[in-house]
């Protein structure tokens, strides 16, 4: 039991301080700390934890009238939430991505949460983010496979239709270039979380560091926006992975929504 | 919301092994395997381990399954339940409205109908009365003038008796004077005589 607690100790410890370049951790010349792989185990470890905690909680308040407990309450807001943003976003068939989109949304909050609290969080890993993001546009490439079949989906990536010459010309053109869009979606997606909920805790640092002579942490003072960062992040990495679903799986029914999901990722993308 | 349930990837137990596999995996790769372009890239400041990608991605392929079977498909349930619910809730109440609506509706009718038959009656009512007033006020016009009648005839028959009473009685003051004041020999009818004759003549101008 002691060599355990000393044992965990350690890994949190690990986060803290910094390693050296062969552990893939450490301080990187800045004083910041990177996440260690041990750390990243117990960030996770304490995600998953607090989440599963949470949703047990919340579990017992689960009935066919009104929901009393207040957990309770607060996931099935989330849940609402996400089934609207995915209704909003994709169409009427967006209901049945949100479990996926839903789970997403609570690691990412939760592990952005936590980013308020602790010297560095999960989403404040690129490596982390990345697999979040592989995920998301590799969900997104097996729906728009699924929906459309498997040429059916490679022909999206080739544009418009033409004809002859100018499909000989063209088409390979665009392939390649939607195929690098696609792939940039992942580093897009994992940046723009890593940048913010890393540049966070920098910023915080820096101004910390500002502060050390008198005494003050200023710091602390930039805990509401990143309150804002939290929650803005969460919902924009699970608008993205909705609205990227919309553009593969969108019916000629929904082609109105579709539309509207393109314009509303033409509005958020520049933003962020 | 009942699509939450609806299954949207490969089946829980394939993404959960492969998640598995994924997840050591990742961690082998990450203490064994040390490729040249990610020391690189953690020298311009950009910290890629794709051990631990690796390995988150084998945690989500496990984590996504697990909870949407552990929380949200109950969630999902419990909302879709309660919202079935609801629809039912609201139906019944519909129903009953429209119920209550008819109800109201015939109670309305029902209503008209009983204050028309009820002004009907009292109008009956009131005309029969009128006609009864009118009647009975005949009648009672007929009584007061028969007794009108009766009673200017019987004052008629006093009015005549009285005269003759009183001229009785003033022929017999007048004679009574007469026989004191002349005490002669006088025929008593020629008396008589003179006496209605005079009286004849007071009476002319009645």
């Amino acid at each position: 039991m002691g060599d355990w607690i000393t044992q965990s100790s350690q890994l949190i410890a690990s986060v803290e301080e910094p390693h050296g370049a062969e552990s893939h951790g450490g301080d990187h010349g800045d004083g910041h700390a990177w996440v260690s792989w041990e750390g990243l185990l117990v960030y996770v470890a304490i995600v998953v934890g607090t989440l599963f905690v949470l949703m047990a909680q919340a579990k017992k308040g689960l009935n066919n009238r009104f929901f009393t407990n207040k957990l309770t309450q607060l996931f099935e807001q989330v849940y609402l939430f996400i089934e609207n943003m995915c209704v909003g976003t994709i169409g009427a068939h967006g209901r049945r991505y949100v479990p996926m989109i839903m789970t997403m949304w609570m690691l990412v909050f939760s592990g952005n949460l936590l980013a308020l609290f602790f010297p560095t969080s999960p989403t404040a890993d690129l490596s982390f983010n990345l697999g979040l993001a592989l995920v998301s546009v590799a969900y997104v490439q097996y729906e728009g496979i699924r929906a459309n079949g498997l040429f059916g989906h490679l022909g999206h990536f080739a544009g418009p239709k033409l004809g002859g010459f100018l499909a000989l010309l063209i088409s390979p053109i665009i392939f390649v270039i939607e195929i690098v869009s696609e792939l940039m979606k992942n580093v897009s997606l994992s940046l723009r979380l890593f940048g913010n909920i890393d540049g966070g805790h920098r910023a915080a640092e820096a101004m910390n560091t500002l502060g050390a002579g008198i005494y003050v942490p200023f710091g602390a003072f930039l805990l509401p926006i990143k309150l804002l960062t939290v929650v803005v992040q969460a919902m924009i990495f699970c608008l993205l992975t909705a609205v990227y679903l919309s553009l593969v799986t969108h019916h000629d029914d929904d082609h109105g929504h579709g539309h509207e999901a393109e314009a509303g990722h033409a509005e958020v993308a520049p933003a962020h | 919301m009942s699509n939450a349930k609806q299954s949207s990837g490969p089946p829980a137990i394939v993404g959960i092994i492969v998640g598995a596999v994924l997840m050591f995996g990742g961690f082998w790769f990450s203490k064994n395997v040390k490729l040249e372009f990610i020391k690189t890239l953690e020298a311009q400041g950009i910290p890629l381990d794709p051990g631990k990608t690796i390995s988150i991605i084998g945690v989500l392929l496990i984590l996504f399954p697990v909870i949407k079977f552990f929380f949200i498909a109950p969630l999902a349930e419990a909302i879709q339940n309660r919202t079935t619910e609801l629809e039912r809730t609201f139906g019944e109440a519909e129903n009953l409205r429209a119920e209550m609506t008819q109800m109201k509706q015939d109670y309305e009718r029902r209503l008209v109908q009983t204050e028309a038959d009820a002004r009907e009656q009292i109008q009956g009512q009131i005309k029969e009365a009128q006609s009864l007033r009118q009647q009975m006020m005949a009648e009672a016009g007929v009584k007061a003038e028969e007794l009108k009648a009766s009673a200017a005839r019987e004052i008629e028959a006093q009015k005549q008796q009285a005269i003759a009473e009183l001229r009785h009685y003033v022929v017999e003051l007048a004679l009574q004077a007469t026989e004191k004041l002349v005490e002669a020999n006088v025929d008593e009818e020629r008396n008589r005589k003179l006496v209605a004759d005079f009286l004849e003549t007071v009476e002319a101008p009645r």
